[in-house]
């Protein structure tokens, strides 16, 4: 807004109470803004809609048999890097199956193809960027999840979005394919997005 | 024409089983229809069942992420079924999340919990769990219109129209069939008395023949008792007198004779006589009827008579023969009112044999009349008994139905040459008898008085009719018999114990008659001979009763017949 440094100084004191009454006005809508900046990235669209949608994945996925040790195997849900969702994705999950497998969370701070994990929500951390994180995985079939406003460029299979307020996902069903996964085409009707 | 009804029973029934068809028709249609309607209920339950299940499985990733426009979309689609009238979508927790409702329908519930999720039946309304991979993710709920009457009419319009057709179509039989019915029935009743006023007609024409023969022969009989009372007289007159008494009792005995003819006549025209086969010489009796026949023709009919002189024998009944002679002669006289000329012919002929007749040798015996004749169709129905063309009164349509059975029970047949204007020839071929059976026939009874041929024999005479009685019983004594005289049955047996050596009994009695009168007598002497002395041609009757055992006197008949039939009982071979 380039509006207050238009040329009214000559108008004297009428003037310089303009600026003030602009300067204040302009004050109390950047006031605004940051609240509402704050709003936005602590509450719906936030945190707690990313994490219900994490967890909602799994049905529309399948994992090949080598994925799972048994048929009632627990499908793990892992957090790499610094977890945004703190508690939530364990309140969300407890209690859920996902056909016959029980679903459970884990946090590491790094992840590899070793670590059991069927899906991976890539937060990243000093210790392990999602680049990195996301080329460890390579070729395994871990459905790999980031955040589009967190991931810096470092894309999973599925990448969260906000499109016009909304939380969306775009999906790379070319990658997830290279790694055995098989997304329903349900999910992918949903998508903002469908990379192939 | 026999009482034949027409088959009623059948068409009443076939009215019945019409009504049955249209019960039946109607029944169908109506199971038909429901039928239908619970198939076409059932698909649309199982379509709207269809439509909730793709509506869970399409939604189910909507339901999980939440996307309202996701799942309105589904919606919409869902509502391009005109049927579909409501459509929800709920979370796991039950709450609402979409709905869409055409106009005029109430909202969806609120709330949708799993027991009411399961596949409710309210008929119109599906309820399905959305389900991914186990995990509940919500549930959908689908309300379809019931179906609006026009919709359900113009459905059924195929069958109901062609129910209603065929009922048309079944009633206008039914009514056909049962205004036949009732046609029928009249019909049947309109037959019922027409054949009872033909019977009463048959019987009255029967009557007024017998009547009109009755007066003819009345008037000979008269004539015939002048002559046996006028012989009497002088028999009174004269009784010293030897020479006149037997020209005049001969004179009445001939005199009677011929009344025992007429009387023959007539029973033989009541149809009662038995016919008594026996060898004859055509031309012989053709020759003792010339007067009778001549009378009847009258005077402005010329007879002539063309009689062969080969005197071939005949089996026939003499007496039958004269009254067919006499039926002939009737006819060609009622053929001729304007007089003419009756020629009666005898012949010889060798038949070759042909469908009807054996070949072999015949008398043809031709009344030929020079009368109007007959048209084809009358001739060759002239021989069935009743069918006449004279009216009413006049003729019974038996006179030729009588000459054809004369002529077929002589081994031969009757035919008849005619055309219309050139009169008429009936034809009778009679079987040449062989002389064997003339030598067999029995001969006349000697009509003389000869008591010293007489057994000594005791004769119980049974008659209710005191005149016949004493007369019998005197001429029999004059001739050496012993007679014990009884007026009925009853009196007969009383005479039982007299020791009669022979009964002669008269078959017509009041009370006890001649047949149960020789059957008492036999149960007490087994061994009595009986002869039955009968004025009623009922012979076969009398014959079932005694069997072959009686003798049969046919009434009238001469005291010296009797008793030679006596002797001929009692000494069998003397005879």
């Amino acid at each position: 807004m380039a509006a207050p440094a238009s040329p009214v100084s000559a108008k004297g004191s009428d003037g310089v109470r303009f600026v003030g009454r602009l300067t204040r006005w302009t004050a109390v809508a950047a006031a605004w803004l940051t609240a509402f900046s704050a709003f936005a990235a602590s509450s719906p669209p936030g945190a707690a809609i990313k994490a219900a949608y994490v967890t909602k994945f799994a049905p529309f996925v399948v994992w090949p048999p080598s994925a799972f040790a048994g048929p009632t195997a627990p499908l793990v849900l892992c957090v790499q890097g610094d977890d945004p969702f703190g508690a939530m994705l364990d309140r969300l999950t407890a209690d859920q199956r996902v056909g016959s497998h029980p679903m459970i969370v884990r946090h590491l701070a790094r992840i590899d193809a070793e670590s059991g994990c069927h899906i991976a929500y890539l937060a990243g951390s000093p210790a392990q960027s999602q680049a990195a994180a996301i080329r460890a995985l390579e070729g395994s079939p871990v459905l790999t999840v980031t955040d589009a406003e967190a991931d810096g460029g470092a894309a999973g299979m599925v990448r969260l979005v906000l499109v016009d307020g909304r939380v969306r996902f775009v999906i790379d069903a070319g990658r997830a394919g290279q790694c055995r996964l098989v997304i329903s085409s349900k999910l992918l009707a949903l998508a903002a997005e469908v990379r192939r | 024409m026999s009482g034949q009804t027409l088959p009623l029973a059948p068409v009443r029934q076939r009215v019945a089983l019409l009504w049955v068809a249209t019960a039946v028709l109607v029944l169908t249609s109506i199971g038909l229809a429901t039928r239908q309607e619970a198939a076409h209920r059932a698909d649309a339950l199982r379509q709207a069942e269809a439509q909730t299940d793709v509506l869970a499985g399409s939604v189910s990733a909507a339901l999980a992420f939440n996307d309202t426009d996701a799942m309105r979309q589904s919606l919409q689609a869902l509502m391009r079924d005109p049927r579909v009238v409501q459509a929800a979508i709920y979370g796991p927790d039950g709450a609402r999340r979409a709905q869409l409702s055409r106009p005029g329908v109430g909202a969806a519930p609120d709330r949708l919990t799993a027991a009411e999720a399961l596949p409710t039946d309210r008929g119109d309304v599906v309820a399905r769990p959305v389900i991914e991979q186990g995990q509940q993710l919500g549930f959908v709920y689908l309300q379809t219109t019931p179906e609006s009457l026009a919709s359900l009419v113009g459905r059924h319009t195929s069958l109901i129209v062609l129910t209603l057709l065929s009922l048309l179509l079944l009633a206008v039989v039914t009514q056909a069939a049962a205004r036949l019915a009732d046609a029928n029935a009249r019909l049947s009743e309109e037959i019922e008395a027409r054949a009872a006023a033909e019977d009463a007609l048959r019987q009255a024409q029967k009557l007024e023949a017998l009547g009109q023969l009755t007066g003819g022969i009345a008037h000979d009989f008269n004539n015939l008792l002048q002559a046996i009372h006028g012989a009497f007289e002088l028999i009174l007159g004269k009784a010293g007198d030897e020479r006149t008494v037997r020209r005049w009792a001969t004179n009445g005995i001939d005199a009677a004779n011929r009344g025992a003819r007429l009387t023959r006549q007539l029973l033989a025209f009541s149809r009662q006589q038995k016919l008594e086969l026996k060898p004859l010489i055509v031309a012989d009796t053709l020759a003792g009827m010339a007067d009778l026949i001549g009378r009847t023709l009258g005077p402005s009919i010329e007879l002539v008579f063309d009689l062969d002189e080969d005197r071939l024998l005949v089996m026939s009944d003499p007496t039958q023969l004269e009254l067919a002679l006499m039926n002939l002669a009737v006819n060609a006289r009622d053929a001729m009112l304007e007089g003419g000329r009756l020629i009666i012919r005898t012949r010889k002929v060798d038949h070759p044999g042909d469908a009807v007749l054996p070949a072999g040798r015949y008398i043809e015996l031709q009344v030929v009349d020079s009368g109007e004749g007959m048209a084809p169709a009358v001739a060759e129905r002239a021989f069935e008994p009743f069918f006449t063309t004279k009216t009413v009164g006049r003729g019974t349509g038996l006179g030729l139905a009588q000459v054809y059975g004369v002529a077929r029970q002589a081994g031969g047949d009757a035919r008849i040459v005619s055309q219309p204007g050139q009169g008429t020839s009936v034809i009778m071929l009679l079987s040449e008898a062989s002389a064997a059976a003339l030598a067999a026939a029995p001969k006349a009874p000697t009509a003389a008085l000869s008591p010293s041929e007489a057994p000594a024999a005791t004769v119980l005479l049974v008659d209710d009719d005191d005149a016949v009685r004493a007369t019998v019983s005197a001429g029999l004594e004059a001739r050496g018999f012993r007679v014990l005289n009884a007026n009925g049955g009853e009196a007969g047996l009383a005479l039982a114990d007299a020791g009669p050596d022979i009964a002669v009994i008269d078959y017509a009695m009041p009370g006890m008659d001649g047949a149960a009168t020789a059957e008492a007598l036999r149960s007490r002497l087994p061994n009595l001979p009986i002869i039955l002395a009968s004025g009623h041609s009922d012979t076969a009757a009398v014959e079932r009763v005694l069997g072959g055992a009686a003798t049969i006197m046919r009434k009238p008949f001469d005291t010296a017949a009797l008793a030679d039939a006596i002797t001929r009982v009692l000494r069998p071979d003397a005879a």
